[in-house]
């Protein structure tokens, strides 16, 4: 491995024992287990919580929620953000709902969709109207950056619309796909984990949270939040992992070609 | 090719601007003419006008049946995709023309090898030189199976070394397959040793100055040549 990925991982390592010594030296001066438990305390709280039995449905609950949130973020809003980047008309019938998206606090949605409908679906439908206009707009913005020049290429050359929407529309969107997913995925995990606390579903992160929070079980809240943090990082880097997928089917095209030169 | 009384008019910031009125000419079948005029006459829309990538306001394009069905097009720049191999390039512009794979990588990288990049075939546009981005968009244009070449400055951008090898790399490639080219360029040396006629045409709205019917062969064609001298100075003299 290269020298300075070595030394930027060092640094990343001293900060995080830099926090975990200033997290442990505010413990023990506070003295209080409810205001803020040492970081061994919240570990040992950690592995308690992963031995319990209804651990794995809580975590799968959580991800379920935020994946199912996740897929109807990528398709609406790819799909619609596609269309309104190529239709003006389309753009400024779906402004009104984007701009009210954007602009509505978090905890308002909750509380309105805790209205209508059951604590389950709540963090779904929040984490969807909350992801929604982050994947819209970049897809939006890809299709205004797909090269005029290109485009006028296929054209001339007569690429059919399914060619010119598979060989330069979609890879002139990926940048857009990329961003958006990662932003909207990110937020998803927030907003789904915000509404479980507010709504309590039966099994969740959110409402375990809750709960060790009514109990005044602080070093539980911040195992569960640790937890949050850990989902968010294993979605991100099962994302990167995902991305690689593609770029495999171009190495394996592109060895075909060299197979077939006469 | 017979362009017949075409007008074509833009319309910018509300005002209409005439680019063409009643043009007309006529371009013998498997000729090169080459349009020389300045910058911003018009040029370009008359190629998109033959191409069908624009739509004459009023007047008609015939042409003739050699001349039916798709065009090969050369751009300013290379236009190629970046995310696709040089290979892929070529290929999937034969998609429609050529149904067998096997077929269609064959006639890539036939003309590939002809613009002398069959080595570079696996390469991405990004890891090649200008010129030689340049020269697969050549390799695509004659393997595309267009009836006519259009030719919109395709080697403006590239040093004087650089262009004279692609104007004899686009010549070597259509003596083999004389397809009608229609080129244009404000480059008056690299007009008269490419095209059969030369059309010298005026600023906006765009009007033919004059036309020159080149009589020596091509090969025997020099910028020193007393033909070439005597247009040279027409064009360089009477402004």
């Amino acid at each position: 491995m290269h020298r300075s990925t070595w030394i930027t991982r060092a640094v990343i390592a001293l900060s995080v024992l830099v926090l975990l010594t200033l997290w442990h030296i505010g413990a023990v001066l506070l003295d209080a287990q409810v205001l803020l438990p040492q970081p061994s305390t919240t570990a040992a709280a950690l592995v308690s919580l992963v031995q319990q039995s209804p651990f794995s449905l809580n975590v799968l609950g959580t991800i379920g929620r935020a994946l199912r949130s996740f897929l109807i973020i990528f398709l609406t809003g790819g799909i619609l953000g596609i269309l309104a980047g190529y239709e003006k008309h389309f753009h400024a019938f779906l402004t009104p709902l984007v701009v009210i998206c954007k602009a509505t606090p978090v905890m308002s949605v909750i509380l309105l969709a805790f209205i209508w409908f059951s604590s389950g679906t709540v963090p779904v439908f929040s984490a969807f109207l909350m992801g929604f206009p982050v994947m819209f707009v970049q897809m939006e913005q890809g299709v205004h950056h797909i090269s005029p020049r290109l485009q006028e290429m296929t054209v001339a050359y007569g690429f059919s619309p399914m060619r010119r929407l598979i060989h330069l529309v979609v890879p002139s969107l990926v940048p857009s796909i990329i961003t958006g997913a990662k932003a909207s995925l990110s937020m998803v995990w927030k907003v789904v984990i915000a509404a479980e606390v507010l709504t309590v579903p039966r099994y969740g992160v959110g409402s375990r949270m809750q709960l060790a929070q009514v109990h005044l079980d602080t070093a539980e809240v911040l195992a569960w939040t640790c937890i949050a943090v850990l989902l968010t990082a294993l979605g991100d880097l099962l994302f990167i992992a995902l991305l690689r997928i593609p770029a495999l089917f171009v190495r394996k095209h592109r060895k075909e070609v060299q197979e077939v030169r006469p | 090719m017979i362009i017949n009384s075409v007008s074509k008019s833009f319309s910018v910031g509300g005002k209409s601007l005439d680019v063409l009125v009643d043009f007309s000419l006529t371009l013998p079948p498997g000729s090169i003419t080459a349009f020389v005029g300045p910058s911003g006459c018009g040029k370009t829309t008359l190629l998109r006008l033959i191409g069908g990538l624009e739509q004459c306001d009023r007047g008609i394009i015939e042409k003739a049946v050699s001349e039916e069905g798709p065009f090969s097009y050369l751009f300013q720049e290379p236009r190629l995709l970046p995310w696709h191999s040089v290979i892929s390039n070529v290929e999937l512009a034969l998609r429609d023309w050529y149904p067998d794979r096997k077929r269609r990588i064959e006639r890539s990288m036939e003309f590939l090898r002809m613009v002398g990049l069959e080595a570079y075939a696996r390469f991405t546009p990004d890891q090649l030189s200008g010129g030689m981005r340049q020269r697969v968009a050549i390799a695509r244009a004659f393997a595309y199976p267009g009836h006519i070449m259009l030719l919109d400055e395709p080697f403006q951008s590239l040093d004087t070394h650089l262009r004279w090898s692609l104007v004899e790399a686009f010549l070597a490639l259509w003596k083999a397959d004389k397809r009608t080219t229609v080129y244009v360029t404000h480059d008056v040396p690299e007009a008269l040793l490419m095209a059969d006629t030369v059309v010298r045409l005026s600023s906006r709205p765009m009007e033919i100055v004059q036309t020159y019917a080149l009589k020596t062969p091509r090969e025997q064609r020099s910028l020193g040549h007393q033909e070439c001298i005597e247009i040279q100075r027409d064009f360089y003299t009477y402004p």
